[in-house]
């Protein structure tokens, strides 16, 4: 695995952790991540992939460094953005966000891609961008599905800084710990046994659910249980079961 | 290598002038089993265009294996003249600048063939070489594709035209039983004609090359589908198990990470895929075994709802659509894919 400038990547066991060594998000650091994205899809072995930051910081979001106002405005960054969101919600991994201080913008866009996300108390977390001027990406999709849309609207348009306490109760976060990486090694073990392919199925199922009706949701249940059927995980289970009735 | 590749300069397609609602169909005859109803109530599909009879004093369509026939002829003659000529006009050709001819089908059996037909009346030069493959189903447009794309590599600044040309009325059984009322809900007539050629003059055109393929068939399921003799009817009648297609969808996987793989590219280096329109339930399982999202198989599903299953060229319908939509840019990768009796997976890599 190469090396990185605004990251660090390491895999230990079945858990790879990626480290935001930045605290702003800019385009380097979207290619990075992307490469990142292509290891775990093709070659690493790790089943899960824990994104984490630095220094008291998860993520500040977008760097404006990438910006020159006196040219014009185009919207390819953001979709690349997009593009990177929507792989780390696909990754054929099991992906938990593990936020210690500042998250924002960006920050709370990438860990609501995330299967599971964890905080320690001090942790803080806001969508400031309309009160900058634009919008938090897709969260404008996601977040109400954590969070219900009045929640939702709150949190995009009046940019409250939420902490990790409210934010749990909102939904937004899974648990709040005080130790990072206990609270990390517990949400890995509960996620276990890890059957790639059923927990895979399983997300997609889950975030097509809001946006599809029903009389399609159906098909693509039938069609994902057919897979998952068929696959060495359920046949285990079958032949542990009939072997404790027999 | 890469620059003898040939490419797939143009289609064209056709369909019978009458288009039928699923409610149209079930008020023209008496169908009175509800679960054969149910199937025309679905709602994926939404119209079909259909060559169909009359129904008789009993609400019934009466036709026996002969009238089928004639209509396989007259649907394909139809349909072929006019998916032949919008595939050629655009491209400043004319039958006469055709030097291969393959045609496929599955609705009907001739001999002389459609190719011998289509010589007789269109035009082509006497001295068109010709094959004409029948009765391999769905799949069968990429089967066809395989061959002429290798005869075009062949025979580099030579014209191949291929039809695919099913008259899928021309295979209705009306009774009261499951099978054939899926067969009936399901299926409608169309004919899809392509241009293929290797020119390294063709460069100036948009048009992708095709770069390889994978075929997977799977023995175990061989009567999964089939279509064969009825004694109780007088007729051939088709027949479609009930898992068919989640089968089909577990065994995908394996030829397209094969066709992947050959050319060293993964799912995400594919920015189009074109699918053929089976049916809801199979396209479903595509997306889950392959890992493709519903936007990927928006053609698939659109084609479906507006023609329904139009077999062996219903994937050159999708491959018009995707085109038309204007997306593809120099460069893009697309995964063509078709499925049918065998039961059998094809795959195409192409490259604009």
């Amino acid at each position: 695995m190469r090396r990185f400038e605004t990251l660090d990547y390491t895999e230990s066991g079945e858990v790879a952790q990626i480290t935001l060594s930045r605290p702003r998000t800019d385009m380097r650091m979207v290619r990075e991540l992307t490469a990142v994205c292509d290891h775990l899809e093709d070659d690493s072995p790790c089943k899960v992939a824990v994104f984490r930051g630095a220094d008291g910081v998860f993520s500040e979001g977008i760097d404006f460094e990438d910006f020159r106002p006196d040219t014009p405005m185009d919207i390819h960054g953001f979709n690349k953005w997009e593009k990177l969101c929507v792989r780390i919600e696909r990754l054929p991994k099991v992906t938990v966000a593990a936020l210690d201080g500042v998250a924002r913008g960006g920050g709370v866009q990438l860990a609501l891609v995330c299967d599971a996300r964890i905080a320690t108390p001090r942790t803080t977390l806001q969508l400031d961008e309309v009160h900058k001027g634009f919008l938090p990406g897709m969260a404008t999709f996601r977040l109400a599905k954590y969070v219900g849309i009045g929640n939702a609207k709150r949190l995009i348009m009046q940019c409250p800084v939420v902490d990790a306490d409210e934010a749990a109760a909102l939904g937004i976060l899974d648990e709040v710990c005080d130790d990072l990486d206990a609270g990390i090694a517990a949400t890995i073990a509960a996620f276990g046994p890890i059957h790639t392919v059923s927990v895979a199925l399983a997300r997609r199922l889950l975030n097509e659910s809001f946006a599809t009706p029903f009389e399609n949701a159906i098909g693509n249940f039938l069609a994902a249980q057919h897979r998952a059927i068929s696959q060495s995980a359920f046949l285990d289970t079958l032949d542990k079961a009939q072997r404790s009735d027999g | 290598m890469l620059a003898n590749r040939p490419r797939i300069l143009s289609v064209g397609t056709a369909n019978p002038p009458e288009r039928y609602t699923q409610e149209e169909v079930l008020a023209k005859y008496r169908m009175p089993n509800k679960m054969v109803r149910s199937l025309f109530k679905s709602g994926h599909i939404r119209t079909r265009h259909l060559m169909l009879p009359e129904p008789d004093e009993d609400g019934i369509p009466r036709e026996t294996q002969g009238e089928l026939l004639a209509k396989h002829r007259r649907g394909a003659m139809m349909m072929g003249s006019q998916a032949i000529e919008r595939a050629l006009e655009p491209m400043g050709l004319t039958t006469a600048d055709i030097d291969y001819l393959a045609v496929i089908s599955s609705t009907g059996f001739m001999l002389p063939g459609l190719t011998a037909m289509f010589i007789k009346h269109l035009g082509f030069r006497v001295d068109c070489s010709r094959v004409d493959i029948v009765g391999m189903g769905c799949n069968a447009g990429l089967n066809g594709l395989n061959p002429v794309a290798s005869w075009a590599s062949a025979n580099p600044g030579r014209t191949a035209l291929m039809v695919c040309c099913e008259v899928n009325s021309a295979l209705y059984v009306y009774d009261e039983e499951i099978g054939n009322g899926v067969v009936n809900s399901l299926f409608g007539d169309g004919c899809a004609a392509v241009v293929v050629r290797a020119d390294p003059e063709d460069e100036r055109h948009f048009a992708p090359r095709i770069l390889g393929f994978v075929s997977h068939i799977i023995p175990d399921t061989w009567d999964a589908m089939h279509y064969d003799w009825r004694d109780s009817h007088g007729k051939f009648a088709f027949n479609l198990a009930r898992d068919v297609p989640y089968v089909l969808g577990t065994h995908a996987e394996t030829p397209v990470t094969a066709l992947l793989d050959r050319f060293g590219l993964k799912r995400r280096h594919i920015s189009h895929w074109l699918v053929h329109s089976g049916g809801k339930k199979v396209i479903d399982a595509i997306k889950y075994t392959v890992g493709i999202t519903e936007h990927d198989v928006r053609h698939t599903v659109g084609v479906l709802r507006d023609y329904g299953n139009l077999g062996s060229g219903s994937f050159l319908f999708s491959y018009q659509r995707l085109v038309a939509e204007g997306k593809v840019r120099r460069g893009d990768y697309g995964v063509m894919m078709t499925m049918g009796p065998g039961s059998t997976v094809e795959t195409a890599l192409i490259r604009w």
